[in-house]
Parts: structure tokens; sequence; C-alpha cells
């Protein structure tokens, strides 16, 4: 089976190897990491989709790779497993297609129909089959220089017509004469004069890494598209912090630990809900808001190689412990470089806590195609009046950044007053385990 | 010492070089075709296909002659006359090869008889009845064409030891006949023999006869075989022949002892070797495998720019449209066409009785490869045009790709399999689903209704047979 370069999630073509963690001749298990990958926002590693021997490599560190390029071959092995692992990528090929041409329309805002883009690959044979077409579409096919597995086949069996053939080369040529919106100029487009900084003192340099380079484009292109607005306030979370007190033990002997971000989460799930448009995107071709019914929160991880951001799925649908486990170890796997590329997509709201670091109140910059962003600072004593008495509690900065084109003032107020109420009233119910 | 120039030479005039010939000049090459004997059409009109087809309608007819008492129509044993066969059997081919010099006549192909042998990657040097020539070429395809083996431990001189090439002109017809190797030529062959009245013994050194087609369409022939012949021996080995007389002395390797056997001839069918020898590819870069075949790429290309292979020579499966179509491609990716051998369907036919013909992915190759298959079968015993001929010892089935429906092989067996099959092949090149046969309409009553019929009942609503309703997809 030939495994090509998977698609890498938000408006990710492309990406630079660099680890190759297999030799050739090496054998896999399904979902084993196979490369690492450094790309748009995150270094991710490419796994198997299958178990079996990898037989071939077509990639080195280094190299900057494309999706849809071939990136190993592997031969299903002999394996108990190996007839699940056969059939495997052509049940993958049904529903993971439809999923990810959903993603690329929410997520794309250049993707002006629903048809596959040029250059995703569509259908994921058993080894040895080519597409099925008729000779005569196989030759032209092959003169046109086209590959059919790229093609749909709107036959019955997937059969590939002249039609189809036709619609690929118009995409094509669409494709390629349409200027691509992703191509916003990189930060230093301006062409900037190169300064002589050691004419001033000693200076050392730094080549930018492919990550660091996808952050720079990432923020300008969220920062110049999307009006920011930041809303601010403090949670008193001294009760809060009393309860974390009372389980963090108990939490600890299930290696669960009750950090402020896990609490953040099951927080901001329940105000996602009563605020829905907080958990939207924007489809600007279609002119649609595109609501969700799921909850996955991108949290804001501070790796070495700069931000990454992995997403929690569903997270309504997990309680406190769960939560807290799934985000010790994210974020753990997230500092190794080890987080999937799948494990990045898909995220409906981001949350960034930089209280384990220190500081308060900051603007953080929305993740697009995501509606807000939720910046935690570090909790403070202060002295705070309650019931005309000064007190001294714990208070939480916090920074609401939303796309204002959607979201108007007064629903970000009534955000923030809802989020800050629940992190006052946060039941023992809640984290009682 | 006379020079030719020309745009294209094409040496060997099978079923692949005068295709390649044809084809070329049909696209305005100036062509030279040359072929070492003395007649046009190759092994497979002058020693294969076409006369072992010739003897097989024979002994057709006498088989059918012989099993029709029970249909009220009682023949006497037939009187043969061997010589009388023999020429009707080289009618036909002086017909067909009349029919291809003509042709090749009318496209301006120049076609000169004689040994070719490379001078160096441009020059062949050939020896005509008429003198040497040699002949400067830009481009040329090699079609040298097999040979059949035969190892020295057999080859004593002895004329009662022979290849298919000797069998074919059938000189006698021999009270014991041994059949060295089951395979499609050993099977065809002595099946001609048993029908015309010899006691035939065939010998393979594997498990089964007709390697690579799949058991359970071999299953009919090997009935088949057990009746009309002696006697069929798996996994046994020759190790020696002997003249004894005016018979053959064969020493067998039984249990690890060796056995002596008498027979009146002996046909030796273990294979066919490449005829790459002593044609001076050496003065050329065309590299050979180890086995002696012309090493080429998916575009018939050989290692010396200029020089491309087709059929037998380049090795794969030794079948005369496999060479045509080698001829095609390689016509056409010297004419800058992006032609590829890549994904094409050989189909493979068996013409014994009866006959086994398969396409595409068998289900063996799917189970070896681990490819997810459905197999669809329809038994001939339901079907009506089968029963009316009493040949109800037959079998199609398809190999299947679950998800899409889509047909990957085919394989029949039973009587005219050879001629049902090319649907099977058109199905596969076509991408075309069970369900595309199954709509089909197939004409009653015909054998090509089981092809149909095995579509219908991969859903399991087949008319003539009851299969359990195929499960929902999940």
């Amino acid at each position: 089976m030939d495994v090509r370069l998977p698609r890498l999630g938000e408006g990710a073509d492309s990406g630079t190897v660099s680890a190759v963690f297999v030799r050739e001749g090496d054998t896999v298990k399904t979902d084993q990491a196979v490369l690492e990958l450094e790309s748009e926002k995150a270094v991710a590693s490419i796994p198997a989709p299958s178990s079996g021997r990898v037989t071939k490599i077509y990639v080195k560190e280094g190299d900057a790779v494309k999706v849809g390029q071939l990136i190993f071959a592997l031969s299903e092995d002999a394996g108990v497993d190996a007839g699940k692992a056969a059939t495997k990528p052509i049940d993958a090929s049904v529903g993971d297609d439809e999923e990810r041409e959903l993603v690329v329309v929410a997520e794309e805002a250049s993707a002006s129909t629903t048809e596959p883009l040029p250059g995703e690959s569509l259908s994921q044979l058993p080894t040895g089959v080519v597409p099925p077409g008729s000779p005569s579409i196989r030759k032209l096919a092959r003169e046109l220089g086209i590959d059919l597995t790229r093609v749909r086949g709107s036959q019955r069996g997937g059969r590939i017509v002249m039609a189809d053939l036709k619609r690929y080369v118009q995409q094509m040529q669409h494709a390629s004469l349409k200027p691509k919106p992703q191509a916003v100029p990189f930060p230093t487009a301006p062409v900037a004069e190169s300064i002589d900084f050691s004419k001033w003192g000693k200076v050392t340099t730094k080549k930018l890494t492919t990550l660091r380079r996808t952050i720079s484009t990432r923020m300008v292109e969220s920062w110049t598209t999307i009006p920011h607005v930041t809303q601010f306030d403090e949670a008193d979370i001294t009760s809060l912090l009393a309860l974390r007190k009372r389980y963090a033990s108990k939490y600890e002997r299930k290696n669960g630990h009750l950090t402020l971000t896990a609490f953040a989460l099951n927080v901001v799930v329940d105000i996602l809900k009563k605020h829905p448009i907080f958990n939207a995107s924007l489809d600007e071709t279609a002119g649609e808001i595109v609501f969700k019914d799921y909850y996955h929160i991108g949290i804001a991880v501070d790796t070495e190689h700069g931000l990454i951001v992995p997403v929690i799925r569903d997270v309504d649908k997990k309680d406190l412990l769960q939560l807290s486990l799934e985000l010790h170890e994210l974020a753990e796997r997230t500092r190794q470089r080890k987080v999937g590329l799948d494990e990045m997509q898909g995220g409906s709201f981001t949350i960034s806590n930089q209280g384990g670091i220190g500081s308060a109140h900051f603007t953080p910059i929305i993740n697009k195609p995501q509606m807000a962003i939720l910046g935690m600072g570090r909790g403070v004593l202060k002295p705070v009046v309650v019931k005309r008495k000064v007190q001294q509690r714990t208070m939480l900065p916090l920074g609401l950044s939303y796309d204002h084109r959607i979201i108007d003032g007064a629903d970000a107020a009534r955000f923030m007053v809802d989020l800050v109420q629940a992190f006052e009233s946060f039941k023992e119910a809640d984290v009682r385990i | 010492m006379k020079r030719i120039t020309t745009e294209l030479v094409v040496v060997g005039g099978g079923p692949g070089g005068y295709a390649a010939a044809f084809y070329a000049a049909d696209k305005g090459m100036k062509v030279i075709l040359f072929e070492q004997e003395r007649r046009l059409g190759g092994v497979c009109l002058n020693y294969g296909c076409i006369p072992s087809k010739a003897y097989l309608h024979a002994a057709k007819l006498i088989s059918e002659a012989l099993d029709s008492d029970h249909r009220g129509i009682h023949f006497a044993k037939p009187s043969i006359d061997l010589n009388q066969m023999r020429s009707w059997k080289n009618s036909i081919l002086d017909k067909l090869s009349t029919g291809i010099s003509g042709l090749a006549q009318r496209r301006n192909v120049e076609v000169l008889f004689g040994r070719g042998y490379f001078e160096d990657s441009r020059t062949l040097r050939v020896e005509t009845e008429k003198g040497q020539q040699f002949v400067e070429f830009e481009r040329a395809i090699l079609a040298l064409g097999s040979k059949a083996a035969m190892p020295p431990a057999f080859d004593l001189g002895n004329k009662r030891i022979m290849t298919s090439t000797e069998s074919l002109e059938v000189e006698e017809i021999p009270k014991d006949l041994l059949v060295v190797g089951g395979g499609y030529i050993g099977m065809e062959l002595g099946t001609v023999y048993a029908t015309l009245g010899s006691s035939v013994v065939v010998v393979e050194a594997l498990g089964s006869i007709l390697s690579g087609a799949d058991p359970d369409l071999v299953r009919p022939v090997l009935r088949y075989a057990e009746n009309a012949f002696k006697e069929l021996r798996m996994n046994t080995k020759v190790q020696k022949m002997a003249t004894s007389g005016k018979k053959i002395k064969v020493t067998f390797e039984v249990d690890g002892k060796p056995k002596d056997e008498l027979y009146d001839r002996v046909l030796v069918s273990i294979g066919r070797v490449p005829n790459t020898r002593d044609c001076g590819l050496e003065n050329t870069k065309v590299l050979k495998d180890d086995r002696g075949f012309v090493r080429v790429n998916d575009r018939q290309e050989t290692n010396d720019p200029g020089i491309y292979a087709i059929g037998d020579v380049a090795g794969g499966v030794l079948l005369a449209h496999k060479a045509s179509k080698e001829a095609r491609i390689a016509v056409e990716v010297m004419t800058g066409e992006s032609s590829t051998f890549e994904h094409i369907v050989i189909p493979a036919v068996v013409f014994t009785d009866p006959e086994i013909a398969w396409c595409g992915l068998t289900e063996a190759e799917a189970r070896e490869k681990k490819i997810p298959v459905a197999v669809a079968k329809f038994p001939w015993t339901a079907s009506g045009r089968a029963v009316s001929f009493d040949r109800t010892d037959g079998l199609t089935k398809l190999v299947i790709e679950p998800q899409t429906e889509r047909v990957l092989g085919v394989g029949i067996v039973g009587a005219g399999a050879g001629e049902l099959i090319s649907e099977g092949v058109l199905a596969i090149e076509m991408g075309a689903t069970a369900k595309d046969l199954a709509e089909s309409v197939h004409p009653h009553p015909t054998l090509s209704e089981t092809i149909a019929e095995a579509a219908e009942s991969f859903y399991g609503y087949a008319t003539h047979t009851f299969t359990k309703k195929r499960e929902e997809k999940e």
C-alpha cells in the first residue's frame, strides 16, 4: 500500500520532515508513528494506516512534502489482523473523506464547492487494484499525466467516465487560475531591508523553523482578517481552589492532575452551550454561520519549539477526572512532539492558560476559523469587597478575544458574566469522585 | 556487400512480430520484418495454438460421436487416416500464413527470411538465401519467441522423444505415450493423443496439473483426465530416458528409488526457453535475466535505447495475445504515445476438455496478496444450455471487490470457456461492477448467461440457483 501524506489540518498543505522513525524493512503496527512532520502549527507524527512492513520510504529528513505526496509504502503483513488491516483503508475512505470534505468546506475560505480539491486522494484501493475506468479513459489520463486515484468516478462502483475526467481537468484549471486566499503574503512581505545589527554589537542568528513560520503566517492572517476585541474580567476562584485542595490527592491517586485548565474546560463548555455563537465558525464563501453540535476545545501548549494547539474532543461528554487525565496526557505528548495531526484538527474553541507561568491579563489571538479564544492569567490574592467587607480572595484574570464581525460586544459581555459566575459557583458535585 | 537502411526492423514473424510490423507500417514507418523460418506466423501458427486447435477439434468430434449412444445416435468406431489429417492441418496453416504474407505485402512491409544477428546496436546481419545482408536500422523490435525446453538428459536425438512441435505432426498414434509435464501444453496434447487412441500417462513434478488456475476450475479437467488418461501422477520426477529398441525406457524417481517403464513415445512439455542465444544480443546493450529472457520495462523498452522486446522473449506469460498487445505498446511508445503494459488484463485459456479460462485476479492470487474479495459462483448444472448438450461439468465464477462491487477477476471452466472469457476481460478493463453484469441482458439459451447469473448470485437472486441473500454491507 502506498501511503501518501494526509491532509494536515486547518489550511495546511505542506510541511518539512523533521524525523524518520523507521527504516525500510521494519514492521509497524497500526497508528505507530512512522515520520515526524513539522507543519503549520504543529510538529506531528504521521502514523501507519495499518500494520505491515515498511517496504519503501520516499522521503528523508529535511524534505519538504505536500499533501498527497507519496511518503512511504507498506506491505500488509501476514498477521492475524491482516485481513482487517487490508479492508480498513476502504472503510476509512468512505467515512473519512466525507468528514474531511466537510472540514475543508468549513475551514478553507477558498472552498467554493463541495467537490474534492485537486490533490486530494479520494479512494484507497487494495494493493495492485487500479481505479476503475475503461482502457480509453486510462490511456487519456496517462497522456494528460492525471493520476486517476485523484479523480472521483461518478458511475457505479466509482467508475470513472469521460465526464469525470473533464470535470477534474476543469477543476484543476480553475484552482490553478484562481488566486489562493491562503497565499496571504508572508509577514515579511513589505520587502524588509536587511539591517546589519552587528554594527551595534555582537549578535547570533537562528533560522526560523517551519513551525515558527507557520505560527507567524497564521497569526498575521488571523490578526489582519478578524477584527479582534478582547473582553476582560476576573473570576473569584477562592472556593474553587478550596475544592481543588480537598480533591487534589484523590485525583492524584487516579493519576489525575486537577489543574485550573481542567476546571476551565469543564466550566467553559457549559457557557459555550448557552452561547453557541462562540462555538461557531464563519463560512465567508457561503455567507453562513456554521454552528457546531460538538465541543472540541483546543488547548494552547507551550513547547520548546513553539506554540502547539492540540484539541480535546467532546469536552461536554467528559467529567472532570476524564478531562484532567486527558489534558495531562495530551499536553505531555504535545511537548514530546508526539501528537498526531488529526489531534490538532476540528477545534471549535480554544483556551490559553498562562497561569502556570505567571502574569495577568493578555489579549489572545483567535485561532481561525474559530470565533473566540479564552486567555487565563495567574490567579492572585486581592483585597475584594464581599458583602460590604474587604476580604482576601483569589482572583483569576480572564480575557476573551472574539470575532467582532459576528459577535457583538453585548454578547461577549453576557458570555463573560456567565463564565465568571460559573467559575465562582463551581459545584462540589462536579468535582467529587 | 549490400547494406539496407530502414526505420524499423522487427526480428521474428510470430503473432508479436508481425503485429508490430503491420502496426508500425500503418503508422507510416518503413519496416523490415525478419523471419528465420520459411513462413510467417511463428510458433503460434506453425507449431502451437493453431495446429493444436485443429487436432483438438478432431478429437472433440471423435469424443462427441463416441458419446452419442444415449442420444440415440450410434457411430461405428472411427477410422483415422493420419496423413489426411495432417494435410488438413497443414492446409489450415497454409491458409493463415498466406493471409499474413498478403497483409504484409499490402502494407509494403518487406519480409526477409533468414537468421538475424546483431552486429551492434544499429546493425543487423542477416543470412538469407540470396546471401549475407546488412541492415542498418533506427529502431528494432525483438520478437524472437521461445522454444520448448528439452533438458540434456532427455535429448537423445531419438524422434520418439518429442516436444510439442514434433508431436503436432502426429506421425503415428503411439500405443503408450508418456507426457512429461502437466501444464497446458501437456494436457492439451495428451487429450489429443488419448482421444486418437493412445494410452496416456501424464507425470507432473508439482502437486497439481495446470498450476496457476484456481483448483475449483481445474477439478472438472482432473475428472476428465482421470477417466480418459491411463494415469495422472503428481509429485513425480523423471530422472532419465534411454533408447530401448523401438521404445523409450523412462526412469522415474519413486519414493527416492528409481523405477523403469517402457513407452512408445514421450512428449516433453516442461516449459519453454527464450530464443535469445546466438543472435548477437551481446553486441548490444540489451540485458537478459538469469533465465535468458530479455529485460524490458512496462513500455517494452530494453536497456538499449531504440531496441524493444515483445512476446515470449520478453518473459511473463508466454501467450500469443500478450505478444500482440506488447507489439502495439512498443510501436505506440516509439511514436510518442504514453502507452504502458501496466494494468492490462491478459486472459488465459487452456483448451482441455472441458476448457478453462480466466482473467484478472484469481481467487488464489487474492488470497495470497490479501486482497479482500467476494467470490460469486454459478455451477453449470443450473444452465439450460449446458444441460442441452450434456456438458454440465462447468463453473463460472466472479472475483469481486466487496466494497465497490467491482469485478476484479473472472474464471470459467466448461465447454467453450475460451469463447466466454472475453466478456470477463471487457468487464474488468471497463471497471464494471457485478451489478453491471447482472443488469446486462444475456441471450437465452446460451452459456454466457452463466456470467450474468454468477453476478446475480452475488446479490442473492440468481434465477436458476438458490443462494442465501448476501448480507447487507456494514
